[in-house]
Order: C-alpha cells, then structure tokens, then sequence
C-alpha cells in the first residue's frame, strides 16, 4: 500500500538504526502515562518535564525530561545557533524547550571533567541525519556560557563553502579569497554572545587595515569587531584576527573558550565556488576556512572544541554516509586526529514517550487519532524514532 | 470462472491518519500527475495554519484559549463546508437562446466546486510572489470566518440564482 510518499520522512526513517539497548526500568511509568485520559494533567506532566533549568545540574535520572530555556538567555547565547526548524518552534510554542540526551549529557560530563592546562580536547559529534546533532550542541554551548566560558559558535560551515554571492581576492594574501558578507554577519552575532569578553580581552599588537585604519596595540578586541562590522571589506581579515588573539590568550588563568562548529567536514572537503576563470576553489583558498582550520589544532590549552560532522547541507557526499571517517575524508580525519568520538543515536523508547507527551502538551499532535494508541504506534513506525522525522510528521498531523 | 480483482488506487491508505476528502483535494491540486508536490503543499499548508493558530493559542490569556480552533483538518472541512454553494446555475437553451437556470446540486458537485474555487482563487488572484501553501492558509483562515473572496463568490452565485428565479421553470427533471 502506498503510505504517505514524503521523500524526505522516507529517507529519513529508512536508515539504519543504531539505538542503544532499550532500558526497561522507565518503561511500566511511561505506559501508565500513556493510557491515561487528557483529564489528569498533573501526573504526565511530571514525565516529561524537569524543572532544573541549568544542564550543569542534569543527572541520569533528567534523561528524556525537558528543560527550558529562558529567552532572555535564548536572544543572547544563541542568536545564530539553533536550527530553523527549532526556531519556528520556539516561535510557535513561546518557550525554548530542549530534551535531556545521553550523548549531551556525556558531553556536559566530559567539559566539567577536562584539565584547563592540558590542550584543548577535540569532541567529534556524529550520527545519522535528524538524530540530534545540532542541538546537542547547542545544550553543550548553553551549558559552557552559564559556566561563564567564551562560546566561538559556527553554526553551520557549509554555509562558508557553498552559495557565496560576493567573492573578492583578499588583500592580506594573494592567492586566498574572502566572504565579506558572510564574516560579517558572523561577527555581528559574535558580538551578541560575548559583549561582556569583548571589552575585557586586548589586542597583543597592531593591526593596520588599509592606508589610514589601523587598531593599537592593547585596544579592546570590541574595537576589531566594529571594524569588521562597519568595513565589510575587512570583514574576513577581522575574523582572522579575533581567532588568532582568542587562541593566543586563552591561557587557564583567564577566560575559557569553547569552540563550537557544526559541520566541520565542510573545512576539509570540497566547495562549489569557483574563480573567475572557472576552476574550483579549494576550501584552503578561503580566508575563513584558513582561519577556522587554525582553531580546530589542539595546539592551546584551556578550553574545548565541540564539533558535528554532518552530511545534511554539504556537498558532494553521498546521502548514506554519516561515519566522521567517511565525511572529514583522509586530510580533516588526520588534522582532527585524536579525537573523542560522540555517537548520537535516534531517540529510545522513554525520549520518544516523552517527546509525545511534550507535543501532546504543547497542541502540537490535533488530529484526533494521533491522541490513539493505534496513531502512536503509526508515527513511532513512519519515523522509526528518528527526532527529526518524528516532528516533521507531527508537524502536519 | 475467475472475477477480476480491480487494483488498488495509489491514494489509498491504511494509514489512521487519511481523509477521503483531503485526498480529494489533493488530486484536484495535482498538475502533471505530480502528486508528491500536490501533498507536499498540502502538508505544508496544514503546518502552516497549525502554527498560525498554536502560536495565538499559547498566547492568549486564559479565558480566551477555548475559542481558538488549533486542528487544521477541522479548520478545512469547516472552510470547505462554508464555501460549498448551497443553489448553482445550468446553462439551458430555450428558443435559440441560452439562460442561466438556478438548479439544487449533488453532494459532490458542491464539493467539487468549493474545492475548485479554492484552489483557481489562489492561483489566480494572489501576488506571484507568496507561495501556495501560504496562499492557501490564509484563503482556508479566512473561509473559516465566513471572510475572504471564496465566500464572496459562493454569494455572487447565490445572488445571480435568486435574480434568474423566473427561468426555473425552463428545467425539467
């Protein structure tokens, strides 16, 4: 029979997946909740729902309970930082509500335990497509800016190598090109996240950006930003700038850095930009890349760097591939070499009860049998747990 | 001998989730046999008028939130529903010339006119620049306040019925 033909639902529920084995201890109190008529509010509410609002106070026993986010910190942490999809449904829900997960959980564990003397350890987020990624994390990033750490965040460096509309050769090198409208957008979301860094950390020498501009010595590094903001010109070369002073003091005395880049196998594969005369540019031609290749080297101490590979959004890979070994391919997987690997699988039986329950909650699931067992047992089936296919068909039920 | 088993149609579903009447809809919406594209923005268009009316749900105070109809399958029919004419005109010669005879309809002629104005008021009528699903929403929005320029034309065809009363007599079945 031919069930509802949404290309992307298919592709997405087809793949193979790798969950881990089902705990059983939650499962009796999560039936219970299930059959339970929408009269009784209280009790599925405590499912599914955790009050403790900091991911450094999350435990095992929060897994599969949501936590919010208040949106004063939603407008400063993460101005770029969150998926599309979790925005609309921020906008929609009027509260920014994120599961507890394993593998953000192991991630939290990991950042609280690190040495700040030791060189910064490289966190490699990998799994299949819709499984959770992103938002991961972006619970690792919260949870470092309430920590008081600086947060580098990249929120998806595909957007780097594919449809730049203004390419210029850049002025600092000759053989390298720059995004100017790209660096600046970041820079200006930049500035949104680390105001109060800003003023604090200054310049180690002078920088001179063309016949009559030029940054001292010891001014703020706010001031590299505004130049970079106001001359978009200069944009790219001011990105290089704020990384390499980043890197250069972030000694464990002072402040702590995180770098947070989603899709970093776009720096180590190929692009769709081409020079004048036709031929493609590799991504070691980009300002940018450069820059950002920089910051990936565990060569500084004092902070962590936290990256997903992913194959949604880049290019030239095939749609199977999700491993970081196929995606970064022989150069990136060498340059990122040792890293931690941190598989994100599909949701288990518990975080699918309870994401469910949250959309049950929020009005999101209005069809009238999508309240039913035989609904659940549906959507649990066409998404086959998958976080990403389960919302999409929510989306439209 | 053997009776033929007819074969199963591609739209049918066992899915708990089908509605013969948003199938229906998505057939006429269908261009080139691309049904994948017709659902697509019929999904989107769901998703679409659910946000539109969760967002106002959640932010409404507490008095409010009863009225506020969040289901867009309810938000459908019930627009479907208000645009379905009630009365519709034939064209029947008489004497070599021809007249517009106010007649009753089928079920499913009224249907098939709501849903046909629908969708040729939002292809036709709109800016080129908003997409289908957003045109949609808001047609389907609007009907379901009984506002909007489906609602009119069911009107202007009840209107033109009851102006062209005397040529009734010119049907006869």
């Amino acid at each position: 029979m031919a069930l509802t033909r949404l290309n992307r639902i298919v592709q997405l529920s087809h793949t193979v997946s790798l969950t881990r084995p089902l705990h059983g201890s939650g499962c009796g109190l999560q039936l219970g909740a299930a059959t339970q008529t929408e009269a009784p509010m209280e009790s599925p509410r405590a499912v599914f729902r955790t009050s403790e609002s900091e991911p450094a106070s999350h435990g095992e026993q929060h897994i599969g309970q949501f936590y919010t986010i208040p949106p004063s910190q939603v407008k400063t942490i993460f101005p770029h930082g969150l998926p599309y999809r979790f925005q609309q449904q921020i906008k929609t829900f009027n509260e920014a509500c994120l599961m507890v997960r394993k593998p953000a959980l192991e991630l939290i564990g990991y950042l609280k335990k690190a040495d700040p003397t030791h060189p910064s350890v490289r966190y490699v987020l990998y799994g299949e497509r819709g499984t959770g990624k992103s938002l991961s994390l972006c619970q690792a990033l919260h949870h470092c800016s309430l920590q008081d750490w600086l947060i580098l965040h990249v929120p998806d460096a595909h957007l780097w190598v594919k449809n730049c509309k203004e390419l210029m050769a850049s002025s600092y090198h000759r053989a390298r090109f720059d995004q100017p409208i790209e660096a600046s957008v970041w820079l200006k979301n930049f500035r949104v996240t680390n105001e109060r860094f800003l003023k604090q950390i200054k310049t180690s020498q002078k920088y001179v950006w063309s016949k009559r501009e030029f940054t001292d010595e010891g001014r703020p590094l706010g001031e590299i930003v505004d130049q970079g903001v106001t001359r978009v010109k200069n944009a790219s070369d001011a990105v290089g700038v704020v990384l390499k002073e980043l890197k250069a003091q972030a000694r464990p005395g002072s402040y702590r850095l995180v770098v947070g880049v989603d899709g970093v196998n776009a720096l180590w594969g190929r692009t769709t930009l081409r020079k004048e005369d036709r031929s493609l540019i590799d991504p070691s031609e980009l300002t940018l890349v450069h820059n950002l290749r920089k910051m990936m080297k565990n060569d500084w101490c004092g902070g962590a760097v936290i990256a997903t590979v992913t194959q949604t959004g880049s290019v030239f890979t095939p749609s199977s591939a999700y491993l970081p070994q196929e995606l970064l391919g022989k150069e990136g997987f060498d340059f990122l070499d040792p890293f931690l690997p941190v598989l994100v699988p599909a949701y288990s039986e518990k975080e699918f009860e309870s994401s469910y329950q949250y959309y049950r909650d929020r009005r999101w699931i209005q069809h009238h049998t999508g309240h039913t067992e035989e609904g659940k047992k549906e959507l649990l089936f066409l998404s086959n747990r998958n976080p990403a296919a389960l919302e999409r068909l929510c989306a439209f039920l | 001998a053997v009776r033929p088993i007819k074969a199963a149609p591609p739209g049918l579903t066992s899915s708990v989730f089908s509605d013969p009447t948003v199938s229906k809809f998505v057939n006429m919406m269908m261009e080139d046999g691309d049904k994948v594209l017709a659902r697509s923005i019929i999904t989107q268009t769901f998703e679409s008028m659910k946000r539109k009316q969760v967002e106002k749900y959640h932010k409404a105070p507490a008095t409010e939130k009863e009225g506020i109809e969040c289901n867009p399958y309810t938000i459908f029919h019930q627009a479907l529903e208000n645009c379905k004419p009630i009365i519709g005109l034939i064209s029947i010669q008489k004497g070599g010339k021809y007249y517009q005879v106010p007649t009753p309809l089928t079920d499913s002629r009224r249907r098939f006119l709501a849903m046909k104005w629908l969708i040729t008021e939002c292809r036709d009528n709109k800016h080129r620049r908003t997409h289908m699903y957003e045109k949609l929403s808001q047609e389907l929005l609007a009907a379901f306040m009984n506002e909007g320029n489906v609602i009119k034309r069911k009107h202007d065809m009840h209107k033109m019925a009851e102006a062209n009363r005397a040529f009734a007599h010119y049907r006869w079945w």
